[in-house]
């Protein structure tokens, strides 16, 4: 390691402030991009299941209303 | 016949069950190797690389700011790309890479401006400064954002596509302007550190630690923009079969 000391390398002659604050907005930005979609993806599973049983919901209500309807 | 022989690769890779099922089996490895590349980078340049003789310890925001920079220009270039085949050949796909890469461009744009604020203060004695290369580079952020609003501008997603992609294509303009600021105007921001024609401005104790920087950016970039994308086509293409198929081996799998 260049720092002598871990003290030393959080401080950095005093441009510790601006190196970390860069480090640590840029790490949170980074996380939140692998995370949004992640989160998504769980979101649009559980929408596509719902999508799915509403349609088997419909299709049986139709085949429901087609066989009580009175043969003409 | 030969023709379509040569043809179908293409179709292949704008299929978008193509994407998602190929992506899937990439996506561990390249997520592992983008992860070991930054970290590797990071402890190389913040730990163990010189510090600048000039500007001291504050250079290594350089590790962040310039990999971030350059595949947020990058990014530009694949959303206008992307945008552009699909204006042409109608492919889907394309349209779904084109949005996704809209919040990943603007997310790195804006680390891009934040580092580079960061970093002026020390060394200018500013955070911001109305230069040539930071005033482009705020353009390209308003641009990202201008094509992901533009989504909700529009009723049909037909229509927004086509506008995102001809905005995007519009914006292209910008990116020379960025690239080449440093250079036709005399501004404060210093003068690309790499360069394709020459050596790199810096030692390399100083440089390898940036190279492993960027390469771990791009793969980022890629990661990034495929789980973006494979969310935009489970929202676009949740009526097809295969789709429901996988939704429903997913519910067995619990």
């Amino acid at each position: 390691m260049y720092f002598d000391s871990i003290q030393q390398l959080i401080y950095m002659g005093g441009h510790g402030v601006y190196v970390w604050s860069a480090f640590c907005i840029s790490v949170v930005v980074m996380l939140a991009l692998v995370l949004k979609p992640l989160c998504q993806t769980k979101k649009e599973f559980s929408n596509i299941r719902l999508h799915i049983k509403l349609h088997q919901v419909n299709q049986a209500a139709m085949e429901q209303e087609d066989s009580d309807a009175p043969n003409s | 016949m030969n023709l379509n022989l040569q043809w179908t690769w293409f179709h292949r890779l704008g299929s978008p069950r193509w994407f998602y099922q190929k992506t899937q089996r990439w996506l561990p490895w390249l997520s592992l190797i983008t992860l070991f590349l930054i970290v590797t980078g990071l402890v190389w340049g913040l730990a163990y690389a010189p510090p600048d003789a000039k500007q001291g310890n504050s250079f290594r925001i350089i590790y962040l700011h310039v990999p971030a920079s350059v595949v947020a220009l990058a990014g530009y270039y694949i959303m206008a790309i992307a945008g552009a085949v699909g204006l042409i050949w109608r492919i889907k796909l394309s349209y779904m890479l084109m949005r996704s890469a809209a919040p990943i461009g603007a997310a790195l744009t804006f680390i891009a401006l934040v580092t580079g604020a960061i970093w002026g203060k020390p060394t200018w004695g500013a955070y911001w400064v109305w230069d040539a290369r930071i005033t482009s580079m705020l353009i390209l952020l308003f641009l990202y954002i201008g094509v992901m609003a533009l989504r909700h501008t529009y009723s049909s997603s037909e229509a927004a596509d086509k506008a995102s992609a001809i905005l995007s294509l519009v914006g292209m303009v910008n990116v020379p302007i960025i690239y080449k600021s440093v250079d036709w105007w005399q501004t404060l921001h210093q003068p690309a550190t790499i360069k394709f024609t020459g050596a790199p401005s810096m030692h390399p104790d100083m440089f390898m630690p940036l190279l492993v920087m960027i390469v771990g950016f791009y793969l980022f970039y890629a990661v990034t923009l495929i789980l973006f994308t494979r969310v935009e086509i489970l929202r676009r293409e949740y009526r097809a079969s295969w789709v429901k198929q996988l939704v429903a081996d997913k519910q067995e799998e619990k």
